[in-house]
């Protein structure tokens, strides 16, 4: 099993969420985060000062699925999420050893 | 009410049955849960089912107490006793279990052994147990850390053990109940109040807990308890709450359903439950939707009775000592311990003036209407139709400052809307009270979501954070806050039916803005607000704001800072009343970003964005114009102006605007001069001129006119359009009838040039130029913003002529002053300039000399 993490822009969020459902992963954990990378940040003028917003505004979303599937859906969240501006986000993938469910206590293969 | 003493005075000597084992227990448990859920599915699960339910589970107790007793030889005199629910009888079919051993003596090996046989097979049969072991001894010191315990106390009953050890038992909580009675009820309310924030509040969940929410179960123990507590030194004879006991007994049969249903100890009434229990319930419906609604409706009106009954009980509950005095407010008013009461309610009942009069006094001092006052206007709300609050200027103007968002004001609009009268005043309201909508977000029933979104919006006075003190100072800015009230309470009532709501909500907010009179800029704002309540927060959250076509593309469909800043109120309050949480600090800054870069656009960006020909606005004005304008005429006008001119304006005042600016000669002054409520508005045509601006704006200011807001606008052909719309702070117009002549006739006179404006200024410049400055100034001159103008943004403090000296210094320095939009946010003038010079923008040495002069015109020096 894989972690995929994905940061991406907000307005993306639903794009990736239909791209993943196509590809038959039933659910994933998305969280309001805020960061920036290459993208530093955004300078605005309000009532005749300049503030920076160094942080901006970004979604994560966290899938745990089988191994066969992660190229495709690495491919799924890219295409889904991207504008091909600086700031599209990031994709990450890490090891997943077990995994239970809560409620019944099985663990999922 | 009849209620049911916490404990008895004479505690009744249980028989202890013969111990038949622990393995008869789950026979007992089971056969009287069986019991209990056949009562709950027919429905009649309630405070008697309960009950037996508690005598039976006390045999339980009883049964392993004996054999406990049995286990523990030479264990010391023992009682066991119940708390909480369970010594009230309050048993539901999955509650836990607080019990109180009590020994007489030390606790040793034998007292221990008695505590394990008597919980180890309770907890085998997979109960929750609260179990409070305590020596005799430890009675005597109460543990205020424990408040909970204490209150719990109040419920103490006998279930098994010596009986003189719970005569001294009782006795000994009795006189520490006593003697901490005031303490004790502090305890209870911060509680309650505690647990009340953790609801928001609010009684009108979708999906209600009925044990925890306001208007739930504990709150019917909390009125229990007052009372009990407070039986010495209160304030005063209790309040009927007689309508308490049937409120309680139908949360506990909804309550035994949902633990029936969910197998644990469930207490919200979720969407999915709410079929089941309307059918146990019988409900009245022909549907499941229906029966659903109608078990709603019962269960908010039985919330809204123990709330009721709470307050009151609290009120009447306070020591004497600390009951304010009855105290006059006026003629007709007065203020109790309950709030805002009419002196003399018989003559109060035909007096519906006066109930309005009574809310507003109650929003200025913070206090609720008292629960008299609400019961005259309940009684007799019935007896007006709408129509008779807003049939006078006066009424008219009564509502519509009673709808300023001053702290206060949804708690006031939650009684009004109680009582009856927001609906009487506001009948399409009415349409969606109590109404359930189900979706994935709103927690709300959409009247309460409404309120809930006032109080969102009142909370910005007195911001709880940083990042929402940003959009406090919005709210400072605004011209008539209220107007966002008013957006609010009819933004969702098109929710009364299935589908699309906007569209229904601004067809039923029509006739109301017909009947307060609101007209012009106010009708316009409000029904924009109300069409538009949903597209700012689908642009913020769902698309890319990063995007500056996306920012323009808004900005354009909103085109004017003072909708703009309505608009990003409304959508902050509106979204956090969706639910606790929905407003994240996240989204906060989503929406802040958006704000601030669709104002950039519309103040410093604006003028290059002109009037199209295909511009639906234009169509409009020229489809619709009187007979007296031709169409060359007026496309001659509009072409050229900035796009926001057309939103700025409704038609009518367009209409205005053209009729002005007609025939003007050189040295010609065209203006007209009128009342909004307490403000003026100068409207000046004259062809442009060098200082004409700053000329106009020095002759309101030595007429003592306080500038609030405004706009000058220039056509192609060379026309200046200044909008000036101000206070008049020395009742110059009001005091003198010749005032409107004299001011036009200065105005002749200054942009003739027969008058030297600074000399009819000049003390009231030297004045301000002494006066201390609170407010950092700033300037800002930028090439950056606009391709064909050099955009100049001044923030400082308001003061008597300022707008004449800056623009003033801007024409000495040679430049042409072309558009100009003016705000102030309480005593900081904002003031935006788009300037050129010799029709180009300006370059960088030239810049810096305009922002220099600037700088030293801020300061006071010409």
């Amino acid at each position: 099993m894989k972690l995929v993490k994905a940061i991406v822009r907000p307005n993306r969020v639903d794009e990736v969420r239909e791209a993943l459902e196509k590809l038959g992963v039933p659910g994933m954990t998305v969280t309001e985060v805020r960061g920036h990378g290459r993208q530093k940040g955004h300078t605005a003028i309000y009532r005749g000062k300049e503030y920076n917003v160094t942080l901006l505004p970004k979604v994560e979303i966290e899938i745990v699925i089988p191994d066969n599937i992660v190229d495709s859906v690495i491919d799924a969240i890219v295409k889904a999420a991207r504008t091909g501006e600086i700031g599209d986000g990031r994709v990450f993938v890490q090891h997943v050893e077990q995994s239970y469910k809560i409620r019944t206590g099985e663990r999922e293969v | 009410m009849r209620v049911i003493p916490s404990t008895s005075a004479a505690p009744p000597v249980f028989p202890v049955p013969t111990a038949g084992g622990s393995s008869s227990a789950a026979a007992l448990l089971a056969a009287a849960r069986d019991r209990l859920v056949t009562a709950a599915r027919a429905g009649r699960g309630g405070r008697a089912a309960q009950a037996r339910y508690a005598a039976e589970f006390d045999d339980l107790v009883r049964v392993l107490a004996a054999d406990a007793a049995a286990s523990a030889a030479g264990a010391s005199r023992v009682v066991v006793c119940a708390l909480g629910g369970y010594g009230r009888r309050a048993l539901c079919l999955h509650s836990d279990i607080d019990l109180v051993v009590v020994f007489g003596g030390a606790i040793g090996a034998a007292e221990e052994r008695y505590v394990n046989a008597l919980l180890q097979p309770l907890w085998d049969l997979g109960l929750t147990v609260g179990h409070h072991i305590r020596e005799r001894s430890e009675l005597d010191t109460a543990d205020d850390g424990n408040p909970e315990f204490l209150l719990a106390l109040c419920d103490l009953r006998l279930i098994a053990g010596d009986a003189a050890l719970f005569d001294d038992v009782w006795a000994a909580t009795e006189r520490e109940r006593r003697s901490a009675a005031p303490r004790r009820i502090e305890a209870l309310l911060a509680l309650g109040r505690e647990r009340h924030t953790r609801f928001n509040d609010t009684l009108y969940h979708l999906e209600p807990d009925v044990k925890e929410a306001p208007g739930g179960l504990r709150d019917v123990n909390a009125i229990r308890l007052v009372r009990t507590l407070a039986r010495e030194g209160s304030g005063g004879g209790w309040p009927d709450v007689s309508r308490v006991d049937e409120a309680e007994d139908f949360l506990l049969r909804v309550r035994v359903l949902l633990h029936e249903l969910g197998g644990r100890d469930a207490n919200i009434l979720t969407h999915d439950y709410q079929e089941q229990v309307a059918d146990a319930l019988r409900s009245p419906g022909d549907d499941t939707h229906t029966r659903v609604e109608a078990l709603m409706e019962e269960y908010y009106g039985h919330a809204r009775t123990i709330a009721a009954a709470l307050r009151a009980t609290i009120a009447a509950g306070r020591p004497v000592a600390s009951t304010p005095a009855v105290r006059p407010i006026g003629p007709d008013l007065a203020m109790s311990a309950e709030g805002v009461e009419f002196r003399e309610p018989d003559v109060a009942a035909s007096r519906p003036a006066l109930w309005l009069d009574a809310f507003r006094v109650a929003v200025e001092h913070g206090r609720p209407l008292g629960d008299a006052a609400l019961t005259v206007i309940a009684e007799n709300v019935h007896r007006y139709p709408s129509s008779y609050f807003l049939d006078s200027d006066a009424g008219r103007q009564q509502v519509r400052a009673l709808l300023y968002p001053a702290p206060g004001l949804a708690a006031r609009l939650g009684e009004m809307i109680e009582c009856g009268l927001l609906i009487a005043i506001f009948p399409e309201f009415g349409k969606i009270h109590g109404k359930v909508v189900r979706d994935f977000y709103h927690k709300y029933t959409v009247d309460e979501h409404t309120r809930l979104a006032v109080r969102s919006l009142e909370s910005l006075w007195q911001p709880a954070t940083a990042s929402r003190a940003r959009f406090g100072s919005i709210l400072n800015e605004l011209r008539a806050p209220e107007w966002l009230t008013l957006a609010l309470l009819y933004h969702d009532v098109g929710k009364w039916q299935d589908g699309e709501h906007v569209e229904e909500s601004l067809r039923l907010a029509k006739p109301m803005l017909a009947r307060l009179g609101l007209a012009g800029e106010a009708r316009h704002s409000i029904e924009f607000l109300i069409g538009h309540h949903l597209d700012m927060a689908r642009v913020a959250f769902r698309t890319d704001v990063e995007d500056p076509d996306t920012v323009a593309k808004f900005a354009g469909s909103i085109a004017s800072d003072e909708h703009l800043k309505l608009l990003c109120l409304m959508t902050l309050a509106d979204v956090e009343a969706v639910g606790p949480g929905t407003l994240t600090p996240w989204k906060e800054d989503l929406l802040w970003r958006l704000y601030v870069d669709a104002y950039t656009h519309l103040t410093l960006s604006y003028a290059d964005d002109l009037i199209q020909k295909d511009q639906a606005g234009r169509e409009a004005a020229l489809a619709q114009r009187p007979a007296d304008i031709a169409e060359g005429e007026l496309i001659r006008f509009l072409d050229g102006l900035p796009r926001r001119y057309l939103a700025v304006f409704d038609l009518d005042t367009i209409y205005g605007h053209v009729r002005l600016a007609r025939g003007l000669g050189v040295g010609d002054v065209h203006t007209t001069l009128q009342k909004h409520d307490d403000v003026w508005e100068l409207t000046v045509a004259a062809l442009d001129q060098p200082y004409l601006f700053s000329d106009i704006a020095g002759v309101l200011a030595a007429f003592g006119m306080d500038i609030h807001r405004g706009q000058a606008l220039t056509t192609p052909d060379g026309t200046a359009l200044d909008v000036f719309q101000f206070t008049d702070a020395e009742h110059f117009l009001r005091q003198n009838a010749e005032a409107v002549g004299e001011i036009n006739q200065v105005l002749d006179g200054v942009v003739a040039g027969a008058f030297d404006v600074s000399r009819l200024l000049g003390g009231r410049l030297r004045g301000a130029a002494r006066r201390k400055r609170p407010v950092e100034s700033r300037v800002l001159v930028s090439n950056e913003h606009s391709q064909k103008y050099t955009v100049v943004e001044i923030v400082a403090a308001d003061a008597p002529g300022l707008l004449y000296r800056i623009s003033r210094a801007m024409s000495d320095a040679g430049c042409e002053v072309d558009l100009v939009l003016i705000s102030t946010e309480g005593n900081r003038a904002i003031d935006v300039v788009h300037i050129t010079k010799d029709g180009r923008k300006l370059t960088e040495p030239e810049r810096r000399g305009v922002a220099d002069r600037l700088k030293r015109a801020l300061q006071g020096e010409s």
